[in-house]
């Protein structure tokens, strides 16, 4: 199913945006919040994996139900899990299109990647002492 | 030991009340901050020297071995991008504006991903703003546009807008009207007096609605405008109109969606057009402690607040060009300084492949996301922990913040001093 | 110990009545001395005109609201940009150069002490970052104190000596020179959108006139024993009709002080209108200028328009909210909390206008009609009337009635009708342009006793030398030679060095800061006061205690202590 992907920050993405190799600051920012039909429409319950698939890649995220979104959007807290798949085209502003993303979600296995995995996907090496 | 008054680094309230007790050198409780304020004051994991990527190993390495690699990696570029700025003081900033002159790079701020629309926006109809005092002691009405400060700026409400106390008003939480505006019904939302959900990429116009209705021509309003009511836009027109003080706090709302800087633009015209019937203000909730300081900065030095390229000699500035996600999504820059920010954290994947293929060398004094693409990270005090320096509130109020650690880490100012010094020295020579 | 020996200066220095005798400059350690040793670095004159330094006593460069008309207008600084060379660093900006663009281009000009005339109590930090990047001059700051809630509710309750007193605590706590009034409680009236509209308006709330505030403020002013006098930017700015407001203002003033005037009444020329709306705008500068030619207690500055594109920028936040209605350009206003606002807007000064013509022409008449140039300084209101760099033609259209007329012959046909500019016939010489553009604003802001402004041993070595010989010059008709020699110095100093020689800057240079910090008894401490305190914790949106500007903001601290009778 097609969802506009919007982005933006949380309070728990704050608390945890100072200590990025936290598994909190994982768990909060591959969170997708979705509205609850449209969980129900792909057959998720809260904490399901899920597929997201956008313009330059995908990346797996778990859903959320959030009473916040209206049905046919998602919101995912400012981070590396949504800029995985947001493009870098900034219209001549330097601004990316940070909330006007399609994005695709279908349910999947996959566990989401730890911050640490999708920077070596990148070509990054993970430092963790 | 109890430091008061102390200044909390985190987002651009730059909240200046804040109590920190202090114990054997260890912040042991914070009163007043906000919970992301606090976690900030008690912060711990900082990154304890050095550190330089060899291979597939990560190495200690010493201040003068990582201060060298970088002003090495800097002289040697051909189009070094010096980038973040926000998470550390003015007196820094100033140091890397000289440090890109010196060596014809591109310095950039956050802001290029947060506000520079709105700034592209008052380049081109300027901004009718105040401090957040003024608002505080006079405003009956506050619209919160596109931006959520109970998850963002979370004191906000309580120092200036909802929760405050106002000079000019008798009962403030009575006779003060909050409008949230927003795609989302947010956490900030539950608290208006009245909600107005718009669909998103509809804030242009409704806010063009907005502007019509204020000049008397509510009879072209259409029965909606971007899922909006005709009932409802007049509804919110009037209680602008009938304010005797209304202020416009915007967020990434507007600056991230379709649109951009037109949007803000248009909000910035409806704001100018409602002066004309009682006083109004627009400001834009800046995220960083200091990344409106980072604009200052590069202002009075430079002339542009941010997307500076100096690779011809002169000051020259077009966002969309000289910005650092153009610039790495291009596989323009070949070398990257990161100085207080995490862009790996907040950059596109098409930038971070960029990253990870040039020496980069980010001063941090965390291990962060961007960290992985590291050459070298240098850790540093952190400004208004155990460093001072100056910050810009986000209604451009400077505050001197307070030390209330000492620490034996190196503040970003003198690393990069030193790093400037080093850079001079080679190119007299 | 560092010594300069300047050789054959055709000296001008009004301060010392020296007027055009060759001499020899000596300086030791950045002062002027009586002599200095065979081993001094030596620098020729060749009987080039030498004046103190310039001193430019109302100009805006550093600050909040300076800084945002960087920030908003990418145009303007696209319109003047160098590259770093040498000792210089880049710059930007043609209108609102950024800190080393001024500092630079002062410099080549001979400028080497410098009042901004316009701080934000609450953002004064911001000033002084700024200061520090302008490096080639010593400089200033007035201190806004018209919308000032404390200052205002000491006035209505009839109590001057409170009033001096919270002056006095604010002026040090934000490292403040002076006392600046802009628009008099129209600042606070333009944070509900109203303005007052003369000096018997009251304000809304705090009930106290614009007349009672300049009068109660000049009186704490002379209580204090400032250096300068109370630095007046009077009601009404920019409106037809305004000369009787501006009349009023200056007959509230006694003459309260010896050594200087009891008032600074700061770009008059946008005082000085007739005419009840723009249909019939008209020249007020001659009964302006005969009501100061009587009054010794008042010096005003010009605030000289000339044609081209600006940036204006004051504290007058009404002001400017008027002219973005006339002009439709972009606007940005600022109010500060408690005390004062600003406002900015990108302007064009046409030829083709006949207000701009008639505001040209009245600037120059002010200067023409005051005898003593001591008491009429020559100012754009940098940037708001003309970039500083306008000053060399200013120069020369006061010295030349030709180039006047040959001006006068390409502005709006209707302006003579409307102005005495042709019919005035004097031309100014050398010694009164010295006055008007060192030695005038040196005694107006008090520093001559600090050694500035002069060259008499003991003075500091701000010396400016022009490269030209006055013997040579008819500035009648050559005016274009005045022009240019005004514009290049052949050598700036600045304490004793070197800074700039035509037209290149040579050292990075570092600002001294002046400020002053009057001594209170304790009863009068504000730091103290509860009443005060508790209104600061409730209101003001930084702590008390974040409030004061730190040493750390001054490069070198010149602070000027003074015992306040109260």
């Amino acid at each position: 199913m097609s969802f506009l992907m919007i982005t933006g920050r949380t309070v728990n993405q704050g608390v945890t945006v100072e200590n990025k190799t936290s598994p909190e600051y994982a768990a909060e920012t591959s969170t997708c919040f979705m509205h609850e039909f449209d969980m129900m429409e792909l057959g998720l319950d809260d904490g399901d994996a899920i597929r997201v698939t956008g313009p330059c890649g995908d990346v797996v995220m778990r859903a959320a139900a959030s009473l916040e979104v209206e049905m046919g959007t998602v919101f995912v807290p400012y981070g590396p899990y949504a800029n995985h798949i947001v493009a870098a085209g900034t219209r001549s502003t330097g601004m990316p299109d940070f909330k006007s993303h399609v994005v695709e979600i279908e349910p999947t296995d996959e566990e989401p990647k730890l911050v640490h995995k999708l920077m070596e996907d990148l070509g990054g090496l993970a430092y963790d002492r | 030991m109890i430091v008061k008054d102390a200044v909390c680094p985190f987002c651009g309230c730059l909240c200046d009340d804040i109590e920190v007790e202090v114990e054997g050198n260890r912040v042991v409780a914070v009163t007043n901050a906000c919970e992301l304020g606090t976690t900030k004051f008690m912060g711990e994991k900082r990154l304890k020297n050095p550190i330089l990527r060899d291979g597939n190993e990560w190495k200690d390495i010493t201040y003068d071995d990582a201060i060298r690699y970088a002003a090495d990696m800097l002289l040697s570029a051909e189009r070094p991008l010096l980038y973040g700025w926000s998470g550390t003081h003015g007196e820094a900033q100033c140091v890397g504006v000289h440090m890109a002159e010196l060596i014809h790079g591109v310095i950039d701020n956050t802001s290029s991903v947060c506000h520079g629309p709105s700034i592209l926006a008052i380049q081109e109809v300027g901004h009718p703003g105040c401090t957040l005092g003024v608002v505080k002691n006079r405003a009956d009405l506050v619209i919160y546009w596109g931006s959520n400060p109970i998850d963002a700026h979370p004191r906000h409400l309580s120092r200036y807008t909802r929760y405050a106390e106002g000079f000019f008003l008798e009962n403030a939480f009575r006779d003060r009207k909050v409008i949230v505006v927003d795609v989302r019904k947010t956490e900030t939302a539950n608290i208006a007096d009245e909600f107005v959900q718009i669909k998103p990429g509809g804030d242009y116009a409704v806010l063009s609605a907005l502007r019509a209705i204020v000049q008397g021509k509510t009879d072209t309003i259409p029965r909606t405008v971007a899922g909006v009511t005709r009932e409802q836009l007049i509804r919110v027109a009037n209680l602008c109109k009938s304010a005797k003080f209304g202020a416009v706090y915007f967020g990434l709302g507007l600056t991230m969606t379709q649109g951009k800087y037109k949007n803000i633009r248009n909000a910035i015209e409806l704001i100018s057009e409602l002066n004309r019937h009682t006083k109004f203000t627009i400001s834009a909730m800046r995220g960083h402690y200091n990344v409106y300081g980072s604009n200052e900065v590069n202002t009075w030095m430079t002339g542009y607040p941010f997307g500076i390229d100096f690779s011809r000699g002169i000051a020259f500035y077009n966002p969309g060009e000289t910005t650092a996600v153009d610039i790495l999504a291009r596989k323009e820059c070949d070398a990257a300084l990161i100085v207080g920010s995490d862009p790996a954290a907040h950059f596109p994947r098409k930038c971070l492949e960029h990253l990870a293929e040039i020496p980069v060398v980010q001063l941090d004094p965390y291990p962060n996301a961007t960290t992985a693409f590291c050459n070298v990270q240098i850790p540093v005090a952190v400004t208004g922990i155990d460093a001072e320096g100056t910050a810009y509130r986000m209604d451009g109020v400077p505050i001197r913040t307070r030390r209330v650690l000492s620490t034996d880490y190196l503040s970003d100012d003198e690393v990069l001093a030193r790093m400037y010094a080093l850079m001079q020295e080679a190119q007299r020579s | 110990m560092t010594e300069l020996l300047v050789k054959n200066a055709c000296v001008i220095d009004p301060l010392s009545g020296i007027n055009g005798e060759v001499m020899d400059l000596a300086i030791r350690n950045g002062k002027i001395v009586e002599e200095v040793s065979d081993a001094a670095e030596v620098v020729d004159a060749h009987r080039m005109l030498t004046m103190p330094g310039g001193v430019d006593s109302h100009t805006h460069i550093c600050g909040t609201k300076v800084n945002f008309g960087r920030y908003m207008s990418p145009e303007d600084m696209r319109a003047g940009r160098t590259p770093r060379r040498g000792a210089m660093h880049a710059t930007s900006g043609y209108s609102v150069p950024t800190t080393y663009g001024n500092s630079y281009r002062y410099s080549v000009m001979g400028y080497t002490t410098l009042l901004e005339g316009a701080m934000a109590p609450l953002e004064a930090r911001h000033t002084h970052e700024e200061f520090t990047y302008t490096p080639l001059q010593d400089t200033m700051a007035n201190t806004l104190f018209d919308g000032n809630w404390g200052i205002m509710e000491a006035i209505r309750d009839g109590d001057t000596k409170r009033v001096a007193a919270i002056i006095a605590w604010t002026l040090k706590a934000v490292k403040g020179f002076a006392i600046k009034l802009t628009n008099p409680g129209g600042t606070e009236a333009w944070q509900w959108g109203k303005n007052v509209s003369c000096i018997r308006d009251p304000v809304p709330y705090f009930e106290v006139t614009p007349a009672e505030i300049i009068r109660s403020v000049v009186e704490a002013n002379e209580l204090l024993h400032l250096p300068h006098s109370v630095h007046l930017h009077c009601n009404n700015l920019g409106t037809p009709g305004n000369y009787t407001c501006t009349l009023g203002s200056m007959g509230l003033i006694p003459d309260l002080n010896k050594k200087r005037q009891t008032l600074y009444a700061t770009h008059v020329q946008y005082h000085a209108y007739g005419g009840s709306g723009w249909k019939d705008f008209c020249s007020k500068s001659e009964p302006i200028a005969n009501f100061v030619n009587m009054r010794p207690q008042i010096v005003m500055d010009m605030g000289q328009v000339m044609f081209g594109r600006t940036t204006t920028m004051t504290a007058d936040g009404p002001m400017e909210f008027n002219l973005y209605r006339l002009h439709h350009d972009k606007w940005s206003n600022h109010d500060v909390e408690l005390e004062t606002g600003s406002g900015i807007i990108p302007v064009v000064y046409r030829r083709k206008n006949l207000v701009n013509s008639i505001m040209w022409a009245i600037g120059l008449e002010l200067a023409l009609l005051t005898k003593s140039p001591w008491q009429c300084l020559l100012t754009t209101d940098n940037p708001n009337g003309a970039p500083f760099v306008k000053y060399p033609e200013i120069i020369a259209l006061l010295m030349s009635k030709r180039y006047r007329d040959a001006e006068f012959a390409t502005i709006h046909p209707d302006t003579e009708s409307r102005v005495p500019l042709p019919a005035i016939e004097r031309e100014l010489d050398w010694h009164e342009i010295a006055v008007m553009t060192r030695a005038g604003q040196t005694r107006a802001l008090g520093i001559q006793d600090l050694g500035k402004g002069h060259l008499a041993p003991g003075a500091d070595a701000d010396v400016a030398i022009y490269p030209f010989k006055i013997d040579e010059v008819d500035p009648s008709a050559e005016y274009q030679r005045v022009i240019d020699g005004f514009s290049q110095t052949e050598y700036t100093i600045k304490r004793g060095r070197v800074v700039a020689r035509r037209g290149e800057c040579l050292v990075h240079g570092s600002n001294a800061t002046f400020w002053v910090a009057p001594k209170v008894p304790e009863n009068y401490d504000m730091g103290k006061d509860p009443d005060f305190i508790e209104k600061f914790d409730r209101y003001y949106t930084v702590r008390m205690r974040n409030y004061p500007v730190q040493d750390e903001y001054l490069t070198r601290s010149r602070c000027i202590e003074t015992e306040a009778e109260l």
